[in-house]
């Protein structure tokens, strides 16, 4: 029985020891939570090319109040 | 060890590792508008979004572009609602912010790109557009 047992131990090192980081490795990889992105380095600002008209102005200015209001931080 | 019992041990390891993570990137303070402007290096400006003002760190531009995205963003969904352009959102948004948001000795630039500071209670300049 001793012999059978050290037999099994021997087998789990050689083949599938090394499996056990690789699958483990494997799944790390996957999980979602570790994928890094970054910002581009480029300014995101857009060159005002387009003409600005009053009217638009004054039909917005409420909706971006409301704006402000929701996202603080971001304003 | 058993091989089960390394695998489990394996996975859960790697859960909490990405939890944990993840936890950590959501509980990362954004910068806020304000908080940027305070630092002297970045000002508002007349198209809607922060700028640098003079040159700064790696550190400040890349968070200036992490407000600026959100702004943007905010920008393009109000635009959609409303069937306007994302342009001129946020050039509704600068005449807000300009009128309210410049404080004593921060910065502010107009479609002439010349880099402002406000002087005291002086009132900041606007484009003539904003009501």
């Amino acid at each position: 029985m001793k012999d059978a047992m050290v037999k099994k131990v021997r087998l789990d090192r050689t083949r599938v020891g090394k499996a056990v980081p690789l699958a483990g490795f494997a799944f790390l990889s996957m999980l979602p939570g570790c994928v890094q992105v970054s910002a581009p380095d480029k300014p995101i600002e857009i060159n005002l090319n387009i003409n600005i008209r009053q009217e638009v102005v004054v039909r917005l200015t409420e909706d971006v109040r409301e704006l402000r209001q929701k996202e603080p931080g971001v304003f | 060890m058993k091989l089960t019992t390394k695998l489990i041990l394996t996975a859960a390891i790697g859960l909490a590792a990405a939890a944990g993570g993840a936890g950590y990137t959501h509980a990362m303070v954004q910068d806020t508008s304000a908080e940027l402007r305070a630092t002297g290096q970045v000002g508002e400006q007349s198209n809607g979004y922060l700028g640098i003002v003079g040159s700064a760190s790696a550190d400040i531009r890349a968070r200036v572009n992490a407000v600026n995205i959100r702004r943007r963003a905010a920008y393009t969904e109000l635009a959609g609602k409303r069937g306007v352009q994302i342009e001129e959102v946020a050039a509704t948004m600068a005449c807000e912010l300009l009128a309210t948001s410049v404080l004593p000795g921060q910065y502010y630039k107009l479609a002439d790109g010349q880099w402002r500071q406000r002087q005291g209670n002086a009132a900041v300049a606007r484009p003539a557009y904003c009501v």
